[in-house]
């Protein structure tokens, strides 16, 4: 720790962290336009500048890290006139005229800095240089006209997101925001995942959805859980008159630190497909409304006599909370006795982890072990597409000579980002595994025990299986072993197959090279859905299949239903389908019950780490739908068998291969 | 000593300030009582007075050789300009059309527009004025007190014309100052 004073308070700050930071933590506010605390300091603006006793000059307080006995001043009468000199050299660079952006009255750092310098006018006129406005982006406008080339955006889109498609063209005065060689942003490489609009501190990234909307002061804004995948992300929405107008990333998540995806950020706020509304029945070949009354009579009329005798395949969506779906298990597996109680995943990602920790408990790590991994062995997934989040904290850490090994048969985006890439053949991953393990030990390279016997015959096995060439998978053995903090994803090309054997050789080549010791835990699998680990912990993951049963019941929520999926619901002799949207699926269902979508109701998910964490709700339903729990929980009532069953005793009911936190 | 008296005049703006000046409602009496109103754009004499008033409004921004004319002419009257919203003080809006120049905003206005008559042409009478770069009024004549805001709210006028009424210096900041 370092002693230092500021504005004559004194102050303790550890060691490293900058002036800017120690001011912070102190409660003394230094202005800013592009510092961002999630990013490494930069230096851009001059706005921070202070007075360091001995200093001859101003110096930004950003960059300048914090040193024993240093003597600060942040708001002496030349600072003052020093910042609003830097604030008109902004204003007058670039159209900066207020009266019609869309963040003026609050929502704009560089107005609420020119207020907080009581700023009435500044003295230059613009050169009025006028730049093209780029609007060829699905989800963003880019108008460098309001640009005050602060990289924020540059910096987020490399250093958060790790895709490097913004940059900064032409020097000077004619400075610009480009994407990739000055290409338009709709057809560059972005992968829309909108944290540079996050970060922009101007109207320069218009978000297009919530642009004229509101400013963030008019709004509600809500913490809650991101449900597009299992990564679990923390989101702030912002609500108003019970619309959901935009979703942000929290900075405060404890597992994205601020990122979204294009999935958890855009998608979700701006889903096109028609809301069901009302509760309708089949009748005479044709779906008609009728009431909630009617509809559930009919649906605990069909079922009541069907108890006990395996008759009816349930199957609900891994998007819904913990509690509805333990409610569904309950009243499905439970009360009438069906075999055939699953999820929309079919347990692909989560069964054989389940099946492993059942022999030797919970045996996978946390996220965050990805943040200074110097090497990631991706097994099976294809990290740019789906993921994102996840992917985001490997890309980004590429640059600073981070590695990549992705081990995927199939095609995928992460072969051009490995430094590394093995692609065994169908079937041959546990060979593969166990031939790195072989590689290890035969060099003498492990860093723990594992006796393997006659390593040459296992080498010579994965290779001739998985058809990938000696020498590249000896070099990849040599890169695993040689890392500090490896860190193993496995993914669905991993789960899919549902073998504990690929699984068990993983976790041995994980303990072989270090991934996994006493302190920590770097192996993780990626999992599906939001609730893919709290409908693995109830058991639903077993494949679906409609075989004689009488009556299939589909929690469908929020989610789209893949197509082979959609084959084989409907096969379904009698269909009743629980969903919030119009799908194929309204061809074919007998009874059809409108829900709340994930932001219209409260509940917990569980995260590809064991967190529990909370989604809250943000709207209200439409009138007509109902809350998923609440379906199922009346569906019971009226079948006299209440669903009672607490999901946080549930969840612990069966061995996890996570660690679960937050019950 | 006499009440102070003050002067108003609008050029390339939209009369929204003004409209914000009555905005003020009741409390116009309260500044009667304090100044004698004399010309503005929403009374019946037009020009301050050539002895001069000790308080000059200028609402717009300035973007031709009339709008010039107005301005110096109210500075040389005015002991206390103050330059009242956006367009007086930045340019505003009108400012916009300097990105693409006169001539372009001229046809795009007059001619290309749909909403024209086809063979609609770009008014030229030599009596009308000069068409300029739209510029701030201090860009053309010195200001005392700029009062930004699109438009300033009736609150912030009447703050401002009281003030320098009571011969203080208006302080613009927190609630008052905003430039939208």
């Amino acid at each position: 720790m370092v002693q230092l004073t500021i504005n004559g308070k004194q102050i303790e700050a550890p060691e490293g962290i900058t002036v800017l930071r120690a001011a912070e933590s102190a409660g003394i506010k230094i202005p800013t336009l592009c510092d961002h605390k999630e990013m490494a300091p930069f230096g851009g603006c001059r706005l921070c500048i202070i007075e360091v006793q001995g200093f001859r000059v101003p110096i930004a307080a950003c960059t300048l890290p914090v040193s024993n006995g240093m003597v600060v001043n942040t708001e002496t009468e030349a600072l003052k006139k020093s910042r609003k000199f830097i604030l008109s050299m902004l204003f007058s660079e670039r159209n900066h005229f207020c009266p019609f952006c869309q963040v003026s009255g609050g929502d704009c750092e560089l107005q609420n800095a020119a207020y907080h310098e009581e700023m009435t006018s500044w003295p230059m006129q613009p050169g009025w240089k006028k730049f093209n406005v780029d609007t060829s982006h699905p989800y963003y406008v880019l108008d460098n006209n309001r640009c005050i080339l602060c990289r924020r955006c540059v910096r987020a889109c490399g250093e958060l997101a790790g895709n490097f498609t913004l940059a900064v063209a032409e020097r000077g005065a004619s400075s610009m925001i480009v994407a990739d060689y000055d290409v338009p942003l709709g057809e560059s490489s972005c992968v829309k995942c909108g944290t540079c609009v996050q970060v922009c501190p101007t109207g320069a990234l218009i978000d297009r959805a919530s642009a004229y909307q509101g400013l963030a002061g008019t709004m509600k804004e809500i913490n809650s859980t991101c449900t597009g995948c299992s990564i679990g992300c923390t989101t702030t929405l912002r609500v108003r008159d019970n619309r959901l107008v935009r979703i942000l990333g929290n900075w405060d998540g404890a597992v994205n630190h601020g990122l979204l995806c294009e999935v958890g950020r855009y998608k979700l706020v701006n889903d096109q497909r028609p809301r069901l509304t009302t509760p309708m029945l089949r009748k005479n070949g044709k779906l008609e409304p009728v009431s909630w009354d009617e509809a559930l009579g009919v649906v605990a009329d069909k079922l009541k006599p069907l108890a006990g005798k395996n008759a009816v395949a349930a199957v609900a969506s891994t998007r819904l909370t913990a509690e509805a779906l333990t409610g569904f298990k309950e009243l499905f597996a439970d009360h009438l006795g069906s075999k055939t109680v699953t999820s929309l995943e079919e347990g692909v990602n989560t069964a054989v982890l389940g099946e492993v920790a059942e022999e030797i408990g919970p045996f996978e790590g946390r996220i965050d072990f990805l943040r200074n991994a110097d090497l990631v062995v991706c097994f099976g997934e294809n990290l740019v597409r789906n993921h994102m989040v996840a992917g985001f904290l490997v890309k980004r850490a590429l640059p600073k000579g981070t590695r990549l090994i992705s081990v995927d048969g199939e095609a995928s985006d992460l072969d051009e980002l490995a430094d590394i890439s093995l692609k065994p053949a169908a079937g041959s991953l546990t060979a593969l595994v166990k031939g790195l393990s072989a590689v290890i030990v035969q060099e003498g390279l492990g860093r723990a025990e594992l006796k393997v016997a006659s390593p040459d015959k296992v080498i010579a096995k994965a290779v001739e299986a998985s058809g990938v060439p000696a020498d590249r998978l000896a070099d990849a053995a040599r890169t695993l072993a040689h890392a500090v903090c490896p860190v193993l994803l496995i993914g669905t090309g991993v789960t899919a197959p549902r073998e504990a054997g690929t699984i068990k050789a993983i976790i041995e080549l994980a303990k072989l090279v270090g991934a996994v010791d006493d302190e920590r835990v770097g192996l993780l699998a990626l999992k599906g859905k939001s609730n893919s680990v709290t409908a693995a912990q109830l058991g639903l993951d077993v494949p679906f299949a409609v075989n004689g049963q009488k009556v299939v019941f589909a929690a469908l929520g929020d989610e789209i239903v893949p197509d082979p999926m959609l084959a084989k619901l409907s096969k379904a002799p009698y269909l009743v389908i629980q969903s919030a949207y119009a799908s194929p699926l309204l061809e074919k269902a007998d009874v059809v019950l409108p829900v709340a979508l994930w932001s219209e109701q409260e509940g917990h998910y569980v995260n590809l780490d064991g967190r529990v964490q909370k989604a809250v709700k943000a709207v209200r339903a439409p009138e007509g739908a109902r809350e998923n729990a609440a379906v199922l929980g009346e569906i019971a009532l009226r079948m006299n068998m209440p669903v009672k069953k607490d999901w946080r005793a549930e969840l612990k009911a069966r061995k996890s291969s996570v660690v679960l936190s937050g019950l | 000593m006499a009440k102070p008296k003050i002067s108003s005049d609008w050029m390339c703006g939209c009369a929204g300030c003004h409209m914000s000046l009555l905005d003020m409602d009741e409390r116009i009496l309260k500044v009667v009582e304090l100044a004698d109103l004399r010309s503005t754009p929403i009374t019946d004499l037009k020009e301050p007075d050539e002895s001069g008033v000790d308080v000059g409004m200028l609402e717009g921004g300035i973007n031709n050789s009339a709008n010039e004319e107005v301005a110096k002419k109210m500075r040389k009257r005015a002991r206390i300009l103050v330059a009242l919203g956006d367009c007086a003080v930045f340019g505003g809006v009108p400012a916009l059309r300097n990105f693409c120049g006169i001539q372009e905003a001229l046809q795009r206005a007059y001619v290309d527009a749909e909403s024209n008559e086809p063979g609609s042409q770009i008014p030229n009478d030599p009596e009308l004025a000069t068409m300029t770069q739209t510029r701030a009024v201090h860009e053309v004549v010195p200001v005392d007190y700029n009062v930004p805001g699109c438009p300033p709210d009736a609150d912030v006028i009447f703050y401002v014309l009281s003030e320098l009424a009571q011969g203080r210096k208006p302080e613009l900041k927190d609630e008052l100052l905003h430039w939208d």
